[in-house]
């Protein structure tokens, strides 16, 4: 029966997609319950991508025929010969190292029995003539390993002499499956490094689709299903309608004001089918859709990503990407909290330096009916940059990086009006939907200020006596107390930044649904009543009573106490904590529940058990 | 115009070795992205080749490597000049053949080789600093093990070995110069520094004497072959000194290099210092390096500029190669 209505869907979807999905109304957010309807769903967007991607193609203009318009067309095993022809020639100039690397396997797979053997041929020499960088990051590493140990398999027995590297298709494989055993332990006992990126999520899963497809090691391919289960596990618990929420160990300066717009929501349009996809499903989503039929995401991950009917706090332990220098640890752990509800969500890390560039540490995002465009986010940075931040993440020459990385891709990096990055004079401190921020900044700080962010989107926003400043964005009402004088600027993009030019300063948020409130004015009279003290002097301190009825006592330089208690995070957070994700730190093992469902993904094992409740 | 051009500073280039009654013994490698300042990892770089160049004449470079815009020393053997060691951020790679086959002899956990030294009474022995620490190889690079223990913040951007005794190794970390005198079985602190140390050299007139650049303590002698060491009280330590070399025809010509220091030369031995930097382009100055063959010639890689040499030492430059590059590393191998 399941099948048929499959079929059903089907044939049902609309032939040609004249107006793709990212430029359609958005679909529902309401879950699918059917399971065979769901799965016809995701295979229909899979082919809608597909069919998207190969309509760019014009026949005469080999130009438009590149390399993710050729990895459609195989996958839709269409145009073998003219993919052919042009592979012979793009072969002939390979540029862009790891990022060349995975299309070029994807197109070596799923050409197999379709391209000539002169297509075949110029792949093989590429891999023998070009000398692809390694990178020098988390997701650069993934995707090098695991194309290095695809296609390893795909020629195995070569001399060293077949490849770029000088090493044998036994060694590579050997030291590439090395490479993902150690990182597949990192991430499974202390977390990821490049935790919970917009973006770079694709560059974490779509390797892991490849090596759970392609790996000839059975088992090799059972650790890629079970690391895709795990990051679609760790990215869905923390989404609202498909928008990656809270703290990121990378975004960009795009995204963290529109939170929908990145690679990500290709992957929740794909997955969970709650939100639209990005413009040309974010260019790199066509990699994951090539075969993504050889992925069923989980019911009960489906299921934690787009059930919003009541709110939840989920916890969960990170790490820094490795640290070479100004540190005594390799990788200092990062401890996030995500507040989740139907309206909004409060997502944050506990502040510091944990990334270079582009951290993202906290923000609040709220529920709207289509995002496209929308600023649906309000959050507060300490703005820093300098060659101690980079040093510490980066093994280069300390003076030429600051300027140098707004030439590659990270324009804002060094201005003063920045809303990205983090600070080692910010300490941030979440207990459900209160947040708050204290930043003691030295004379040495690049600035000594605070940015606000202040959308164009806000349905309301006004500046109380009290010293609050109120705003309503959806259906979440906000309260945000900077916590020394501030001004207002401009923002090129709309909207608007608070700039609070003080050394000893920060921030209070706290959240709540509209309707909890009979009136607007009755949540600012509720707000205006919670007890609050500030003090700057000796040491930066505020003790606030949230509208959940937390004390919560925040000092600068020491850890914070909520009713009372001291919150030790090292103690108390764990790998992943909550009602639907739950690891301990160095277990190696995930179990993820949604009502009755159950998973557990077990790396000690390496087996994956589901149950079902009563 | 540009042939002519070359074909006039070749001339100078063998007048004056010819002159000096020295004939030119090594070839000039350069390690240098030429791919412009926003060449980064996963992008496109174009047609532009970075990486290995090597010059046997001083003026026309060929690119002899793998396309890589962190290719960042290179480093010959001492008993086979052929062969050479390459630290890029891929690990180490090692050639024959000038590249001609090639192997990277290091693996996923021993990656960005900063730093290389063969000893020399050991050739077979190779050093290297890397990020996360030091690699040793007792096999020509072959196999590699890691040796840095008691070294805290392992960070090893410099590392040589002494010539006159095998097993004895200087190395350049985050925190200070660390001295073994085992083969790197064992490591002891010489000198603490508050950055990195970036660059260590060993003295061709006299052994005994050492020289190291840092990030935030300027320039460090040592007269006891790296065992003692005193700050260099006329040099500054405001900017980072990326590399310091001797005049290996002039015994009390010191020079050295920095991001903002510009090229500095010193006469007598380092009491005293003149700036150089008077017609280069910047004053940011990522390498230096002195001709061991034609008296006279210096080179200096400023950021984002062309390769310059200099034939009075300083005094005059005129661009040499490259665009806009990042001259990582100036070696000279010799040709036997």
């Amino acid at each position: 029966m399941k099948t048929i209505l499959a079929f059903a869907f089907l044939l049902s979807a609309p032939v040609g997609f004249a107006q793709p999905a990212f430029t359609a109304p958005p679909p529902s957010t309401a879950p699918v319950a059917d399971s065979a309807q769901r799965r016809a769903q995701y295979l229909a967007r899979r082919m809608e991508s597909l069919r998207w991607r190969t309509d760019q193609a014009v026949p005469g203009e080999p130009a438009k025929l590149g390399l993710a318009e050729i990895a459609a067309k195989l996958a839709l095993r269409e145009d073998a010969a003219a993919c052919s022809v042009r592979i012979v020639e793009l072969m002939k100039t390979p540029t862009g190292d790891m990022f060349w690397m995975f299309p070029a396997t994807a197109i070596s797979y799923l050409g197999r029995d379709q391209l000539t053997p002169e297509a075949k041929a110029a792949i093989r020499e590429a891999w023998r003539t070009y000398f692809p960088l390694r990178g020098d990051t988390e997701n650069h590493w993934v995707m090098y390993y695991t194309t290095m140990h695809l296609m390893a398999d795909l020629w195995p027995g070569e001399g060293a002499n077949r490849w770029f590297n000088g090493k044998s298709s036994a060694e590579i494989s050997a030291e590439s499956r090395a490479w993902l055993l150690h990182w597949i332990d990192l991430t499974t006992t202390i977390g990821q490094g490049e935790y919970d990126c917009t973006h770079y999520l694709g560059e974490y899963a779509i390797p892991m689709l490849y090596l759970a497809t392609w790996a000839k090691d059975p088992q090799m391919r059972q650790r890629g299903r079970m690391m895709l289960d795990w990051i679609f596990a760790d990215f869905a618990v923390e989404t609202l309608n498909g928008a990656y929420i809270g703290s990121h160990a990378r975004t960009d300066d795009t995204t963290v004001l529109e939170k929908w717009n990145a690679l990500s929501s290709y992957f929740a349009w794909q997955l969970l089918g709650n939100c639209p996809p990005p413009a040309a499903y974010g260019g790199w989503g066509i990699y994951f859709s090539t075969i993504a039929e050889h992925y069923e995401l989980p019911e009960v991950i489906y299921r934690i990503g787009t059930d919003r009917s009541g709110s939840f706090t989920h916890t969960e332990r990170k790490r820094t990407r490795h640290r070479w220098r100004n540190s005594d640890v390799r990788n200092a752990p990062v401890y996030k909290t995500a507040y989740i509800t139907p309206d909004y969500a409060l997502g944050s890390d506990q502040g510091g330096l944990l990334q270079p560039i582009q951290q993202h540490s906290w923000d609040l995002t709220w529920s709207v009916p289509d995002p496209r465009g929308v600023h649906n986010t309000i959050f507060s940075v300490q703005p820093f940059f300098g060659p101690e931040e980079l040093m510490m993440y980066f093994a280069e020459m300390p003076d030429y990086m600051p300027a140098s990385v707004t030439f590659q891709g990270k324009p804002t990096y060094i201005s003063e009006a920045k809303l990205l990055g983090g600070s080692p004079y910010e300490q941030i401190f979440q207990q459900d939907d209160t947040l708050i921020t204290l930043s003691d900044i030295p004379a040495s700080a690049p600035w000594k200020q605070i940015n606000g962010f202040f959308s164009k989107d806000l349905a309301r926003l006004e500046e109380d006596a009290s010293g609050w400043l109120f705003a309503q964005g959806g259906r979440a009402y906000i309260a945000y107390r900077p916590l020394a004088p501030y001004e207002w600027r401009p923002l090129e993009k709309g909207g608007k930044r608070l700039l609070s030019p003080h050394a000893k300063n920060g921030t209070i948020l706290q959240a709540a649904a509209a309707r909890e409130f009979a009136s607007w004015d009755e949540f600012k009279a509720r707000i205006r009543a919670l007890p609050l003290s500030i003090a700057r002097e000796p040491t930066l301190r505020v003790a606030f009573t949230s509208l959940r009825g937390k004390k919560i006592e925040a000092t600068y330089g020491a850890a914070p106490r909520v009713d009372g208690r001291v919150v030790d995070h090292a103690k108390e957070w764990k790998l992943f904590a909550g009602p639907y994700l739950n690891a301990e730190v160095g277990g190696r093992k995930l179990t993820l529940t949604h009502g009755k469902l159950k998973r557990v993904i077990d790396f000690n094992t390496l087996t994956v058990t589901d149950s079902s409740g009563p | 115009m540009i042939a002519g051009r070359r074909l006039f500073f070749v001339a100078i280039t063998l007048l004056a070795s010819a002159a000096s009654g020295a004939e030119l013994k090594h070839d000039l490698y350069v390690c240098a992205n030429v791919s412009g300042q926003g060449g980064v990892m996963g992008r496109s770089t174009g047609p532009v080749r970075s990486g290995l160049f090597r010059s046997a004449d001083r003026e026309r470079f060929e690119h002899i490597g793998p396309h890589h815009i962190r290719t960042f020393t290179v480093t010959f053997d001492p008993a086979d000049p052929a062969r050479l060691y390459v630290g890029l951020l891929d690990g180490i790679l090692r050639t024959s053949d000038r590249m001609k086959t090639l192997r990277i002899v290091t693996g996923w956990d021993m990656q960005e080789g900063k730093s290389i030294s063969v000893d020399p009474s050991r050739p077979e022995h190779v050093y290297a600093g890397i990020p996360d620490g030091i690699a040793v190889s007792h096999d020509r690079g072959q196999t590699w093990t890691r040796m840095n223990a008691g070294i805290r913040r392992a960070y090893t951007e410099s590392i040589l070995v002494d010539r006159t005794q095998a097993g004895r190794v200087l190395a350049g970390t985050e925190l200070g110069i660390y001295l073994t005198e085992d083969g790197a079985r064992t490591w002891r602190l010489v000198q603490a520094t508050d950055k990195v140390t970036y660059a260590i050299r060993q003295s061709p007139h006299d052994p005994k004497v050492f020289l190291a650049t840092t990030s935030a303590n300027g320039a460090f002698r040592s007269t006891d072959r790296g065992a003692t060491w005193r700050r260099i009280p006329s040099v500054p330590s405001e900017r980072t000194l990326h590399n310091i070399e001797f005049d290996p025809h002039n015994p009390r010509r010191l020079v050295y290099c920095g991001w903002g220091a510009g090229v500095q030369i010193s006469e007598d031995d380092g009491a005293t210092w003149q700036d150089r930097t008077t017609g280069l382009p910047r004053r940011e100055v990522w390498r230096v390096a002195v001709d061991p063959d034609v008296p006279e010639r210096i080179y200096a890689g400023p950021y984002q500029e062309p390769l310059f040499a200099s034939d009075d030492f300083g005094r005059t430059w005129r661009p040499l190669e490259f665009g806009k590059a990042t001259v990582f590393d100036l070696v000279f191998v010799p040709r036997k």
